[in-house]
């Protein structure tokens, strides 16, 4: 166990490039020891250049945000106003409480169910897609190189070709198990725990760089194929399964078609489909709610990306979209 | 930094935690021993709210002594859900379709008939206005009935009217009424139009595409329209069609294609105080008597000329309506021969196929239909009424102090409802597209509705086809026409 | 255990560790599907029986104006999209891969817009929009442009608009290419630069080269996600003016769920998934030529 735990080590040290123990490799910035002095010089303004380049790029990207912000803290009538405050006056905080206290919208039970149904697929996808992604990159079986071009193309499909279809699945799986699945979450999560394509191939992709020695050592240990997964190789693949999580969570935090077709009661619905109760069809569309409402969706994806960004690029740097 | 990293992961996954754990959880107390009635509705926002009054009342009276509980959910793109559901055998027992929905899926056995159960209650021809009943029906059968109508009618700026009366008199025209004929609506746009130095169009008497909701129906005020019943083919080469599409591009023609679109391109959104008609840049336009409510909520100022609204409410209707600076008019038609030409819209309730409970469903449907009912719900909505006949009270307190115009127009023998064509949405998409066509001034409207002619005709032609296949019926004539022709 | 080998073994081992997907895929995947191409040779309108009817769909679509407007505005939006994003995307990279502060702000500023919900981007926009109300116009207003363009009521800056929009909400490409950059070998820069090369020529030839497996696969997502776009257009243009922004998935969805021809949507959809496979696989086949295989 000896020889696994310091393999194991190395190879952690392969597989995630740390900005601690190596700095990332830049384009703008590499800095060999010897550079002539009119380099340095260029060097010396070289930052300011780039922070004004991003600024601009901000700029643009954080515009519209910024609209979205400054109006959910006006009132009804300012937010329609025109030329339009940039400044909030009077500044009202209070449009908040009311996305969360109005009695018709739900939003904090649309929150939970948002919450419920990500933190299932989540996991489901997360586990799942590496237990198959292992199948695919460890084991030699026939027809692997079909199946997985075949799963590849699964990427592909798009969502309504097989909406009606699925739905029918589901109701006819409601009539003869026993369990019902229309008017609950079920056909949101349950497909999550058997794959998805593009966690397969990124998992994949990452497992084929963890050094066959390793398993080779956990097998003479002792260790079955389960146990090898899950002792030697789900370990050291952390920066690449929170990618695979993070990108999971995105994708259902924001899905809008799928919540729309199966659920059917706006107690189940969820905070990208509750968005939509916002419109009206006959005017008086409350747009600083709406704007509010969104924020407060968009703001926990925020944070987390805030705080585990480096980690994320990181992890999807190692996982290697070579195709 | 890495202490940061954690606190505000921390602010992240805590609360998600809590929401989770304590968070509310959708729980409902259904009536034990009654009958729960699923009714899916495409409102929100206000709509939904005061269709929910509806709903509370039903169920705390009516409800109660049938053992009906109607549970009521409100929810975006209707048409989509109730459709994936039918198809999947699992519908609600009452959903709240657009009028344009019914024949279409009628022609598809996706609907209940009603006939039975509405004569059973009392409700037969003599309850609707006849544009209203007649567009419940297909094949001889009743599908639907309806929650709210609304009528399409002519909204003219009448201050604007006052204040440019020099120019409309030098125009041979009188600014203390609304134009009579098209052709007289014509001659107000263009007396009305103003342009700066540089021919930049500042204001427009009439433009078509504001709001532009109703242009694949401008033919019903040429007298013409875009198929015959009889012979199930479609019409859009008929001259008054054509007349109808073309009459859409003379505006762009008049205003110069760049001026045109440059002013499109000026109005404000729809549903906001920079609205085409509120910030005085169209100052004619069709519209539904709900406009009221929207001009209420946007730019309450232009209806308290004289009055705050408690105030106005008191007054008989004829003082009412100089609280406004806006007033309605018919629309005015083309052809001599036609007047008080409408296009008659509503919001239908629909028993869709497979449904659980069809007779319960039905009471509800009925109790919206009650005289005092429709009527409350109208005038919430601010709205018109689908019946034959409206109360006094309805006409004079009414939200909108011209309903009385919309009522008038709605009975009229020309008030026509959406075309009973199963391929309808098709041919609505299609038009709506040429109007805009027209309006960017691209293209002749005889040329593009010969294109789309071809298109739809193969396209119904195919649905007759198929549909003739599934009845097991020989001959030309479809049940499709047939009725069209009841 | 003599019975099996040792390779047959394995292979046990690998389907029962890919099982999970394969009966996935089969309940989820290969049935729905399989039945749209089965559909896709009826007429269906969801709400009754399918009846066969051959390649009569197929036929249909050959002669339908629309279809052929619909898949001419869906290259056109790619020919924009595709290009102009990889650009923006690439150098919003190179410069938040740079070592300067605050780039933890910069990514996370960049990476945003990607998670705006669609409704909520969708009005902003149509504000932003807005010919005489709008910032955009203020703006050009600002910088003296006179000619000022229509943007979604016109029929030529609507696509662009659309564009726009599209390049604002590619941070999630931003982030797979900031990803790529991490993996060019440092020696690599230290070489070139020691050979005197700028910074615009060690991009050109170290950074590009090396990246050119990630821009490779980002330019199958996109062309997959261009040929999937509908629910801006939905929102802000419903495809207009005069169908300038009526885009393929858009004309799918019409057919499926607006004008009940559900067979027919399906033989889009089919038509959708040949024309992505081909894609792929004729960017598969150049790939060869400028794709850079390092042997690491």
């Amino acid at each position: 166990m000896v020889t696994l735990d310091v393999m194991a080590r190395n190879a952690e040290q392969r597989a995630a490039r740390t900005p601690g123990t190596a700095p990332a490799a830049s384009a703008m910035s590499p800095a060999p020891p010897a550079a002539p002095v009119a380099h340095r010089r260029a060097r010396r303004w070289k930052p300011i250049f780039i922070h004004l380049a991003l600024l601009v790029i901000c700029a643009g990207a954080l515009v519209p945000f910024l609209w979205m912000v400054s109006t959910s803290f006006k009132t009804l009538d300012n937010a329609m106003r025109f030329p339009p405050q940039v400044i909030p006056r009077p500044f009202v905080p209070q449009n908040y409480l009311d996305v969360l206290q109005n009695q018709r919208l739900h939003f904090l039970l649309w929150a939970r169910n948002s919450l419920v149904i990500a933190a299932l697929v989540v996991a489901g996808t997360t586990l799942s897609s590496a237990i198959v992604a292992y199948g695919f990159a460890r084991l030699r079986f026939p027809g692997r190189g079909v199946l997985f071009g075949v799963m590849l193309a699964t990427m592909m499909i798009p969502f309504p070709v097989t909406m009606v279809s699925l739905f029918s699945l589901f109701r006819w799986m409601g009539d003869h198990t026993g369990v019902q699945w229309l008017g609950t979450f079920k056909p949101l999560w349950v497909p999550a725990w058997f794959g998805s394509a593009f966690s397969i191939f990124l998992l994949r992709q990452f497992f084929m760089t963890i050094p066959t020695e390793l398993s080779e050592a956990a097998r003479i240990d002792g260790c079955g194929e389960l146990g090898i997964f899950f002792r030697v190789v789900l370990p050291l693949s952390k920066p690449a399964l929170t990618v695979v999580a993070l990108f999971a969570f995105m994708g259902v935090w924001n899905d809008f078609l799928g919540p729309l077709v199966y659920l059917q009661r706006p107690e189940q619905f969820t905070l990208a489909l509750g968005l939509q109760n916002f419109q009206s069809q006959l005017g008086g569309t409350p747009w600083h709610q709406l704007m509010a409402a969104s924020v407060l969706v968009i703001l926990p994806v925020l944070l987390l990306f805030f705080v585990g960004q480096r980690a994320f690029v990181q992890g999807i740097s190692t996982t290697g979209m070579k195709g | 930094m890495r202490v940061i990293r954690y606190i505000l992961l921390a602010l992240v996954i805590l609360p998600a935690l809590a929401l989770i754990a304590f968070g509310p959880r959708a729980g409902e107390s259904l009536p034990p021993g009654r009958v729960v009635v699923e009714y899916w509705e495409k409102w929100t926002g206000p709509e939904e709210q005061q269709m929910r009054q509806i709903v509370d009342a039903f169920n705390a009276t009516v409800g109660r002594e049938k053992g009906i509980f109607v549970r009521y959910v409100s929810t975006s793109a209707i048409n989509q859900k109730t459709l994936v559901a039918t198809a999947a055998g699992a519908p609600p027992d009452i959903a709240g379709l657009w009028d344009s929905n019914i024949v279409p899926y009628a022609a598809e056995d996706a609907l209940e008939p009603l006939e039975d159960l509405a004569a059973a209650h009392g409700i037969g021809p003599a309850t609707y206005k006849k544009a209203y009943w007649d567009a419940c029906h297909y094949d001889g059968h009743l599908y639907a009935l309806i929650s709210t109508p609304g009528i399409v009618a002519l909204l003219y700026n009448r201050l604007a009217f006052e204040q440019s009366a020099a120019d409309l008199r030098a125009a041979g025209l009188d600014p203390d009424r609304p134009p009579r004929t098209l052709q007289e609506l014509d001659r107000y746009a263009e007396a009305l139009t103003k342009r700066d130095a540089s021919g930049r169009v500042l204001r427009s008497g009439y433009f078509p595409l504001e709001p532009g909701w109703y242009v694949p129906y401008t033919w019903m005020w040429f007298g013409g329209d875009v198929w015959d019943a009889r012979s199930g083919k479609l019409t859009l080469t008929d001259p008054k069609v054509v007349a109808a599409f073309d009459w859409i591009a003379g505006y762009t023609r008049r205003l110069g294609a760049g001026a045109a679109n440059e002013f499109r391109g000026g109005l404000g959104n729809f549903d906001s105080p920079q609205n085409g008609f509120l910030v005085n840049y169209v100052l004619m336009e069709q519209q539904g008597p709900w406009m009221a409510n929207y001009i209420g909520n946007l730019r309450p100022d232009l209806q308290q000329l004289k009055w705050p609204r408690d105030v106005e409410m008191t007054k008989p209707v004829a003082e009412r309506r100089q609280n406004y600076s806006w007033a309605v008019a018919p629309f005015p038609s083309a052809a001599p021969e036609v007047h008080d030409v409408t296009y008659a819209t509503f919001d239908a309730l629909v028993v869709p196929r497979g449904a659980r409970h069809k007779r319960e469903a039905f009471e509800f449907i009925a109790y919206v239909n009650r005289p005092d009912v429709m009527e409350k719900l109208c005038m919430l909505h601010c709205k018109n009424s689908p019946l034959a006949t409206v109360s006094r009270e309805f006409l004079d307190r009414h939200p909108n102090p011209y309903i009385g115009v919309f009522e008038e127009l709605a009975g009229s023998p020309n008030a026509r409802g959406v075309p009973q064509i199963p391929i309808w949405p098709q041919i609505f998409d299609e038009l709506t597209s040429i109007g805009q066509e027209m309006s960017l001034g691209k293209g002749d409207a005889a040329t593009a509705l010969a294109r789309a002619q071809g298109r739809l005709q193969a396209s119904l032609d195919n649905f007759r086809d198929k549909q003739r296949q599934r009845r097991g019926q020989g001959g030309s004539i479809s049940a499709a026409t047939r009725g069209a022709v009841n | 255990m003599p019975a099996i080998s040792a390779r047959g073994r394995e292979a046990l081992k690998g389907y029962a560790f890919i099982a999970p997907w394969l009966v996935g895929f089969c309940t989820f995947t290969l049935i729905p599907i399989g039945l749209s191409l089965y559909y896709s040779f009826c007429d269906y309108s969801l709400l009754q029986r399918p009846v066969f009817r051959g390649l009569e769909n197929y036929r249909t679509l050959a002669s339908d104006g629309v279809f052929w407007k619909a898949m001419g505005n869906t290259f056109y939006y790619a020919a924009l999209s595709l290009p102009l994003c990889a650009v923006a995307a690439l150098s919003a990279a190179l410069l938040l891969n740079a070592k300067v502060r605050g780039q933890a702000v910069y990514r996370t500023i960049v990476f945003l817009p990607s998670i705006v919900p669609a409704v909520a981007s969708a009005m902003l926009w149509l504000w932003l929009f807005n010919p005489k109300l709008g910032l955009i116009n203020f703006a050009l207003g600002l910088l003296g442009v006179s000619e000022q363009p229509g943007w979604l009521g016109s029929e030529r800056w609507a696509m662009p608009a659309l564009v726009l929009i599209s390049i604002w909400g590619a941070g999630n490409t931003v982030v797979i290419y900031l990803a790529g950059l991490q993996d060019v070998p440092r020696e690599l820069y230290e070489a070139a630069e020691l050979d005197g090369a700028g910074a615009l020529r060690r991009v050109w030839h170290v950074t590009l080269p090396m990246l050119s497996p990630v821009i490779f696969f980002n330019l199958i997502m996109a062309m997959i996600g261009a040929m999937q776009v509908f629910v801006l257009p939905l929102i802000m243009t419903q495809g207009g003016p005069a169908r300038s922004t009526y885009f393929f998935t858009y004309y799918l969805y019409d057919n499926a769920f607006v004008y009940l021809k559900m067979g027919y949507a399906s033989a889009m959809a089919w038509v959708q998934l040949l024309i992505v496979l081909a894609l792929t696989a004729l960017a598969f086949w150049t790939s060869k030529r400028w794709v850079h295989h390092s042997a690491a």
